[in-house]
């Protein structure tokens, strides 16, 4: 167990300036330009942030499924970045994944037992037939999908439950650390609801710590103790979630709250309208990446690019405005 | 009531695919009048029938398999759809003249951006094809027209020239919004089209919608699972659940007097950016195979409020004020309050 010396929290993952370039035609695509955070053992930290903002991409360095350009990942108190091949699989144990799309994310020649049987089969954490067949109906109970549904193929059940055996695959090797990317986008609002409560669930019962990608707010509101707000491969702002939701500090963060539309007739809100759209990511200039639809901008934020730094306690905003 | 100005009139539609081995009922009676320049939300989730529903609009149905069993359609006063003396749906019109309504009178937009463009062909072009089908005017006087649309959707006609892939994906919904505006339709039909934009782009392609809504007095059949986007943009709400509208009401009434346990479940279903530490109270199960609908109410196995009634009998609309209805059983003793 690492623990923080500074406060007495326990860290079980801190990223440190990491960085992920794709080299394109006309030079590096900054999917992912020098975030860092920490995230302690039982907790939630969303990640929000638009089409393109590298949220998926920071997700996927963090596991190595691509492998970062710079950077450290420090998970346990062990810097993941210089595991060999076998040493990562070992690791990859503790921390999984669960993909947006039950639709494409799912072999459909498996059935759903053998689905959730490959993780355990491939790791050979269970050899006996039999005491894995086991492993999976407890699994299937835990995801909540009926026993019957064992043999069946993923195309003959509804998104719900693909989504389901995605979570029971994840959970399947114990992890620590599960990398959650978007896993109710594509659900209806009845069935994303009964996912989020069991997501809830199995973290509660099982000590689970999450990174809970999305671009919606109002899930994120609902699940996340901490939220980081990603714009153009950068973090630009981080707090608490409460701290986030009732003093958004940042410009682009304003915005992105004031346009979710509320399902409510009262109290409606003014909008406030960027303008434009996001910037390329390919070689960014050393400015701040949002000045061309900021409001606010000044000289200052065409000139240099801001920090992250904290404001007040715990709370981190990237923002020559907010000094 | 009086007889109000309506642009759309649907009257107890049902459409069902019929394939060898199963019926679909994917739209099982509904009526849905939207009046002119007013905008009518139909919600639902996936399955529900909204799409089946538009397209029946367009006359667009694919069929086979799809066929328009009962019901009439008309669109500003002329019958798209008519029943005969026997009771049976037909298409009054030919073809041909359909394709005059199309564009003209309605026009539609998708979810999707990316794949309602052709790639081979540049925006200019694109748009110039409606004009010059429904205008009669030449390739020029047309291009001039698309750049002039464009302009209106906040995109300079100077791109007019260039290819789909060179927009991005709020600026494609901008386009094919430019589109369907070409010809002036007095109803626009909009099927999920802010659902594959993100939020700051979608608060700007709604707030685009909003502005052409007013400058052209256009009818506007809105199709969202987002109640946020219908507080938003609706006069009128229809909550679409396996083929039939379950609820039916102005804002108010859906928003503030909710009475059917189904829109009931789905605000519950939605996280409370006030509250966060809520605990959201999903709705059980799932909806029903269309294929395979129960005998009573569709919604009954999902109902924490289900009688034996409700399993045997499919409830009736049910009036309770001049704007709002609702089928459910729970409202069968003539009381309006909330039985919820």
């Amino acid at each position: 167990m690492s623990m923080n010396m500074e406060d007495n929290r326990d860290v079980l993952l801190e990223v440190k300036n990491l960085k992920k370039y794709f080299k394109v035609p006309n030079g590096y695509l900054h999917a992912v330009d020098d975030v860092s955070f920490t995230l302690e053992r039982g907790k939630t930290l969303g990640i929000v942030g638009e089409s393109g903002c590298g949220k998926s991409t920071t997700g996927r360095a963090i596991l190595r499924l691509i492998e970062p350009t710079a950077g450290e990942v420090i998970f346990e108190g062990r810097d993941i970045t210089t595991l060999n091949k076998s040493q990562m699989r070992d690791m990859r144990k503790d921390m999984q994944i669960i993909f947006q799309d039950p639709f494409s994310s799912l072999d459909p020649r498996q059935t759903v037992s053998q689905a959730i049987e490959e993780p355990l089969k491939i790791n050979g954490i269970i050899k006996d037939k039999n005491e894995r067949l086991e492993r999976v109906m407890e699994l299937m109970k835990t995801v909540g999908l009926a026993e019957r549904l064992v043999n069946t193929y993923p195309h003959e059940l509804d998104g719900g439950r693909r989504q389901r055996i995605g979570i029971a695959r994840a959970l399947a090797m114990n992890p620590k650390f599960i990398v959650c990317d978007e896993p109710v986008s594509a659900l209806d609002v009845s069935i994303q609801a009964q996912i989020l409560n069991l997501m809830k669930e199995i973290q509660e019962d099982l000590g689970l710590t999450y990174m809970f990608i999305t671009h919606d707010l109002s899930v994120i509101n609902h699940f996340a103790d901490d939220i980081g707000v990603m714009y153009l491969g950068r973090m630009i702002e981080k707090a608490p979630t409460e701290t986030l939701f009732e003093n958004p500090m940042h410009p682009y963060t304003n915005a992105l709250l004031s346009a979710i539309p509320v399902p409510s007739i009262h109290n409606r809100k003014e909008r406030i309208l960027l303008k434009g759209e996001v910037g390329s990511p390919v070689n960014p200039k050393p400015m701040c990446r949002f000045a061309t639809r900021c409001p606010y901008a000044t000289e200052q934020c065409f000139q240099e690019e801001p920090e992250l730094i904290e404001v007040e306690k715990d709370h981190f905003v990237a923002c020559h405005m907010c000094k | 009531m009086q007889e109000k100005d309506y642009m759309l009139k649907i009257e107890d539609l049902s459409v069902q695919y019929i394939t060898e081995d199963e019926i679909v009922y994917a739209v099982n009676g509904i009526n849905l009048n939207i009046e002119k320049g007013k905008t009518h939300g139909l919600v639902g989730e996936t399955g529900a029938g909204k799409t089946t529903t538009a397209l029946s609009i367009l006359n667009l149905v694919p069929d086979p398999p799809g066929k328009i069993i009962t019901g009439s359609i008309s669109l500003d006063g002329e019958d798209i759809i008519s029943v005969d003396d026997q009771g049976n749906s037909y298409p009054a019109m030919s073809e041909r003249q359909m394709e005059h309504i199309r564009g003209n009178k309605v026009a539609m937009i998708f979810q999707d951006p990316m794949t309602a463009l052709n790639p081979v062909f540049t925006v200019g072009d694109q748009i110039a094809e409606a004009i010059q089908l429904h205008e009669h005017v030449d390739k020029k006087k047309a291009m001039e027209k698309a750049r002039e649309v464009l302009e209106i959707v906040g995109i300079p006609g100077s791109r007019a020239d260039d290819y789909p892939h060179q927009f991005s994906g709020g600026m494609k919904q901008r386009v094919v919004i430019s589109m369907a505006l070409a010809c002036n339709p007095g109803l626009l039909i909009a099927d999920e089209p802010t659902t594959a934009l993100d939020v700051t782009i979608q608060a700007q392609v709604l707030d685009l919608m909003k502005d052409l809504r007013k400058k052209y007095d256009m009818a506007l059949l809105m199709i969202t699972h987002d109640l946020g986007i219908i507080a938003e943009m609706c006069d009128e709400v229809s909550i679409m659940y396996a083929g039939r509208i379950v609820e039916h009401g102005n804002l108010e009434d859906i928003f503030d007097h909710t009475r059917h346990p189904y829109t009931q479940g789905l605000f519950n279903s939605l996280p409370n950016i006030q509250d966060r530490k809520s605990k959201l109270k999903p709705i059980r199960g799932l909806m029903p195979d269309p294929s395979n609908l129960p005998l009573g109410c569709s919604f009954c196995p999902r109902c924490d409020y289900a009688t034996e009634k409700c399993k045997t009998e499919p409830p009736q609309k049910i009036w309770l004020s001049d704007t709002h209805y609702v089928e459910c059983h729970l409202y069968d003793d003539g009381s309006t309050e909330s039985k919820l």
